[in-house]
């Protein structure tokens, strides 16, 4: 059962994956547009959740904190260093 | 039923509880290798940052020009389903190789899968780049193509590294069999190869689908 169970979760990861990267491979192709862009992102940030949960098995339950904190510290540093850059930087062209 | 409720110690890819004592070992030699994926995150990040403050110049051919979207969904599908095979080689390794001595021919079967699938992602990158370089794009010609160079290189080699690994782990466990060090750097390297296609996710949405929009 557990052997079936760990299988099916690689499974629906995958196709899940699939999905995600088809949607916005699909729009790009035929559509367009400004909408295009903001279902790019989230599909994107979605299939970003999927590798994490069912390709890395990363979960908020049965672990301890500190992985978490671990990621989540990370998420910061790049918030900060990747958000900060284009922040100063778009500000400097707008003044141009 | 109970390593369902059981706690792990870290995160992610482990070997359970069938492995003894190759288990807790294995949970804090992954949680270090995370340490070191995370790092390299940042300086991923600090490459898409690079990117994200360059635009395409009047004088030289834009993404419109340089991007093969066709190239692109070829690449995301190889390096997707060698996630897959990866996986698959993990499950096995967990479920099959708790015992010493186990057969490793469904294992190295899939490090070999994955390794195929690998090398006709590098096979697709590769020609994308050549061409790139042909249509007037190469990365000498402008800021904006330095980054995008640059940035997608650094994936490349990082794939490329992947799969001399994953060479050298599968001559590994024929020559030693899979004993304890065999199985820690198999989970490092499934971490490493899975991180590899969440870099890939950013990079195909945001540069190449993002640019071609």
């Amino acid at each position: 059962m557990e052997k079936n169970k760990e299988f099916r979760h690689y499974l629906i990861g995958f196709v899940l994956a699939t999905v995600l990267t088809i949607i916005p491979f699909t729009l790009v192709a035929t559509v367009g547009g400004k909408i295009t862009f903001f279902v790019l992102i989230l599909c994107a940030i979605l299939q970003l959740i999927v590798h994490l949960r069912f390709f890395l098995h990363l979960a908020f339950k049965g672990q301890q904190r500190e992985d978490l904190q671990l990621v989540l510290f990370t998420g910061l540093i790049l918030l900060i260093m990747v958000g900060g850059s284009i922040w100063v930087l778009g500000d400097i062209y707008n003044r141009m | 039923m109970s390593s369902s409720t059981r706690q792990s110690l870290h995160p992610g890819l482990n070997l359970g509880e069938e492995h003894g004592d190759d288990h807790l070992e294995a949970e804090t030699s992954v949680f270090g290798f995370w340490v070191f994926m995370m790092s390299d995150l940042v300086t991923f990040g600090m490459f898409f940052a690079v990117f994200a403050t360059t635009m395409p110049l009047p004088c030289c051919p834009g993404p419109k020009e340089l991007f093969d979207l066709g190239s692109v969904a070829w690449q995301t599908a190889f390096l997707l389903a060698s996630s897959l095979t990866s996986g698959m080689a993990i499950l096995t390794l967990k479920q099959e190789h708790a015992a010493q001595g186990a057969c490793t021919k469904k294992l190295v079967f899939w490090l070999l899968v994955t390794v195929l699938l690998g090398c006709g992602f590098l096979y697709r990158e590769i020609s994308d780049f050549i061409s790139m370089a042909a249509a007037g794009g190469p990365p000498t010609r402008s800021g904006y193509l330095s980054a995008l160079w640059s940035l997608v290189g650094l994936h490349g080699l990082h794939v490329t590294g992947g799969l001399i690994w994953c060479l050298v782990i599968v001559a590994g466990i024929l020559v030693r069999g899979v004993d304890l060090r065999w199985k820690l750097t198999l989970l490092r390297w499934a971490v490493f190869w899975h991180f590899l296609d969440v870099v890939w996710i950013a990079i195909f949405s945001f540069i190449f689908l993002g640019g071609l929009l």
